[in-house]
């Protein structure tokens, strides 16, 4: 039964080292898991606070960094004119999130890139030049999540997004989820892009 | 961190990233089986696939911006696909020893 | 050997497609099987209506969108792979263990129980489509996360049914034998259970949301499953071709160690931009080029095999797909992962119809041809082990026609796709920078426009495929007057 199999190709020893690599790969993710979570948790240094929806925010080439970059500007901007406080912040951009999952938005966008391709990404949509100035998004946005198929943009494709029923309340939540979510640093992820108002800075 | 591809190597970055894996492939085969059967010119041949292999990994090392330690990754490359069929193969014959017996 | 079957070359015999020559679990796996088959279907439907609305954006406008559409297409997709697996598991695992399946009554209940959440699920999808911004809709209708979308009700119902699977599967291991693969395959789907919990809790963060969506999706699919699908290859491989289990073992584990090394971290190449810290792009960048490992080993193994040894096999329709199986990780995976993988040029290409090109071929090569493979295995045994070699009574034109139309059908989609995702790269991500008015540039640019044509030629090739495929899994060997020649080398 004693076969002159090698100690480095016999069973017992690539079981061993299987479960010595499956193991050392998993604590070595846990370990980075704690550490990217402290990151990216809302206020932490990669992902603002939800009261960032106050600001005035844009995306810019940062030079040092060489590549592009969230900035938030020291400029108050509060979305549909009212600065709210860190409570009622974080329930309009959940709202947002609540809604963006109800409505299945991920199966024709793409957020931060993932999801499908039949739509616009939306990382940077609050950011977007499509928009015409930054006086009128507000409106022009809220009026096109309530009925996309009147105020549909569809840069000659007719591809409309349907109507999905979101209330105002609900458009405003999503508005304000876009803006949070455009401060996301993502490492240079939309590159090359021309933010809304990018001449006045 | 890293340097993208610049527009105008868009075509060849994805173009030597195949060629990597399928000249990879082939020499891998080549080598397999000039090893398995003993055939000389078989031998030759893989040689010359891992010298396009080689050729490949530089050209897309230089598309990719692979600078700095991202060279390693070009090293590893260049070093992995002329071991890996080795120890694989030495693999293979030692766990099945027992049949040839 | 059925004496039936020697008797009569002369007048045609019918071979009935019956279980009775099953055991408990091999009974328990065709439902299974044949539910995977209707869902595969599904799928196939289902991304016919969402490819033909790239065509035509009016076709079932406000009545069945896209966003459903294609939710349909990629949950079908999941779930019929599962019950592929699930189904697959079942079968051997009394030959595995050599005992009866322990609480096969409860892996019963737990295969209707999942079949009428299935159906529920999908019946919601369709008619109640979306919900209101609040918690109930994510519990009742739909998590709109893409893969894992099943509301949170489902998700629960899913676990419990995974943990009556996993309770068979361990308890018949534990009375009857354990063996290498018994080991695998246990500590495996814990894995798999444990991994899919991480997917079910609500975040108003996306970045944290899709830091452990990635969990769920990626090391199911680039890890948990493909040592499943080890498991189910290492136990062909021993009873159709008659490898020795040592030697079948020590290759799962070394597969193992090559799968898990190098595709637990390459979580990496997920977490470039969703806002993760900047050291994951080198992690994701290295692990990446690692993944390709275990292919280079297949390769190398299967050249020295069959150098070596010559195996015969009696089932031609399952060994024709084992082999699209090699082909088709090697290029979905291998070739189409690597040309995108790195973020030097992931940058351009994330979120772009080039991850629908690697998506339909590295899935149908990964994992829906070995569950093809093992359909037809399980076909041939519900024949009373009827011969699928050469020679078949009507020549074996429907596998062969399934296996061409299927195969062409994912390919030419696959290319159709790399041209769209190379064009939408390049137009919108690089040169318009990823605005709206570039995103719309690219997607009335001729060349996009023209491979979504094409991608719908093919996907009504796959779809006719996949009438075929089903059509001859009904019928193959049911006028077969030959029995199956055993295992021999």
């Amino acid at each position: 039964m004693n076969e002159n199999r090698p100690v480095w190709a016999s069973e017992s020893f690539w079981k061993k080292v299987a479960v010595w690599v499956t193991a050392g790969s998993f604590v070595i993710l846990i370990f980075l898991t704690f550490d990217s979570i402290s990151q990216i948790t809302a206020g932490g240094s990669r992902v603002a606070a939800y009261t960032v929806i106050n600001k005035k925010v844009t995306y810019r080439f940062d030079k040092t960094k060489n590549r592009y970059q969230p900035v938030i500007l020291d400029q108050d901007e509060p979305l549909f004119g009212q600065m709210l406080d860190e409570k009622q912040a974080y329930e309009l951009v959940n709202l947002g999130k609540l809604t963006i999952q109800a409505k299945n938005c991920m199966n024709c966008h793409t957020l931060l890139g993932n999801g499908a391709y039949y739509a616009p990404d939306l990382t940077k949509a609050w950011l977007d030049q499509g928009w015409g100035t930054a006086a009128s998004r507000e409106m022009l946005m809220l009026q096109f999540l309530q009925n996309p198929g009147k105020y549909a943009r569809t840069y000659g494709t007719n591809r409309k997004m349907p109507q999905l029923g979101i209330t105002e309340k609900e458009a405003k939540g999503i508005i304000a989820y876009l803006k949070w979510m455009s401060t996301i640093d993502t490492n240079g992820f939309p590159n090359n892009f021309t933010a809304i108002d990018a001449e006045e800075d | 961190m890293i340097e993208p591809v610049a527009l105008a190597d868009f075509f060849m970055s994805f173009f030597t990233a195949a060629l990597i894996i399928l000249t990879a492939v082939v020499y891998v085969a080549l080598y397999t089986w000039a090893e398995v059967k003993h055939k000389r010119l078989v031998k030759y041949a893989s040689w010359f696939v891992y010298a396009a292999l080689i050729g490949c990994v530089l050209l897309f090392s230089r598309i990719m911006h692979l600078n700095g330690y991202w060279q390693i990754l070009s090293v590893l490359m260049a070093l992995g696909y002329w071991w890996m069929p080795r120890l694989i193969l030495r693999l293979c014959v030692a766990t099945h020893e027992e049949d040839a017996g | 050997m059925s004496s039936q079957a020697i008797n009569s070359s002369v007048s045609k015999v019918i071979r009935p497609l019956s279980m009775d020559k099953l055991n408990g679990g091999q009974k328990l796996a065709v439902h299974y099987f044949t539910v995977a088959m209707i869902l595969f279907m599904a799928q196939l439907l289902f991304g016919l209506l969402a490819g033909m609305q790239y065509l035509m954006p009016d076709f079932l406008y406000n009545t069945l969108d896209f966003n459903v559409n294609r939710m349909v297409h990629i949950n079908a997709m999941i779930v019929w792979m599962l019950y592929g697996f699930i189904g697959s598991i079942y079968w051997f695992l009394e030959d595995e263990s050599g005992v009866e399946i322990v609480g096969l009554k409860w892996g019963k209940i737990a295969f209707w129980v999942l079949t009428v959440a299935v159906t529920i699920v999908v019946l919601v999808y369709l008619l109640v489509q979306t919900g209101s911004g609040t918690k109930s809709s994510i519990w009742l209708i739909n998590e709109g996360r893409e893969y894992i979308e099943a509301p949170r009700w489902a998700d629960i119902g899913i676990v419990a049914v995974v943990l009556v699977f996993f309770y068979n599967v361990a308890a018949t291991f534990s009375k009857g034998k354990w063996s290498g693969i018994a080991g695998v395959l246990t500590l495996d789907l814990v894995a798999l259970a444990g991994l899919y919990i991480a997917g079910m809790f609500y975040t108003t963060n996306i970045s944290v949301d899709q830091y452990w969506w990635w969990w769920v999706i990626h090391l199911w699919v680039e890890a948990t499953w493909e040592v499943l699908v080890g498991c189910i290859m290492a136990w062909s491989l021993m009873t159709l071709l008659g490898v020795r289990r040592k030697i079948v073992q020590t290759w799962l584990y070394i597969e193992v160690a090559l799968m898990f090394g190098s595709g637990i971290l390459g979580l990496g190449h997920h977490y470039f931009w969703i806002g993760t810290p900047e050291y994951w792009l080198t992690i994701g960048g290295f692990f990446s080029a690692l993944e390709p490992i275990p292919l280079v080993a297949m390769v190398v193994h299967s050249i020295y095999d069959s150098g070596v040894h010559h195996f015969k096999t009696r089932n031609h329709p399952a060994f024709a797909w084992i082999i699209a199986h090699a082909f088709g990780n090697f290029f979905g995976a291998g070739v189409w992962g690597f040309m995108h993988t790195l973020p030097q040029i992931n940058l351009y290409t994330h979120g772009t119809q080039w991850t629908a090109s690697h998506g339909h071929l590295a899935f149908f090569g990964a994992y829906a041809t070995i569950n093809i493979a093992f359909f037809y295995l399980a076909v041939q045994k519900m024949r009373g082990d009827c011969w699928m070699g050469g020679n078949m009574p009507d020549n074996g034109w429907k596998w062969k026609a399934a296996m061409v139309l299927l195969n062409l059908g994912v390919v030419g989609m696959t290319v159709a796709l790399l041209i769209a995702g190379y064009e939408q790269s390049f137009i919108e991500r690089a040169v318009e920078g990823s605005t709206w008015g570039g995103y719309f540039a690219a997607q009335s640019h001729p060349w996009f426009i023209q491979a979504m044509v094409w991608r719908m030629v093919f996907g009504v090739m796959t779809f006719i495929g996949g009438i075929l495929l089903f059509w001859d899994l009904l019928t193959i060997g049911k006028y077969e007057p030959r029995p199956a020649v055993g295992v021999s080398q």
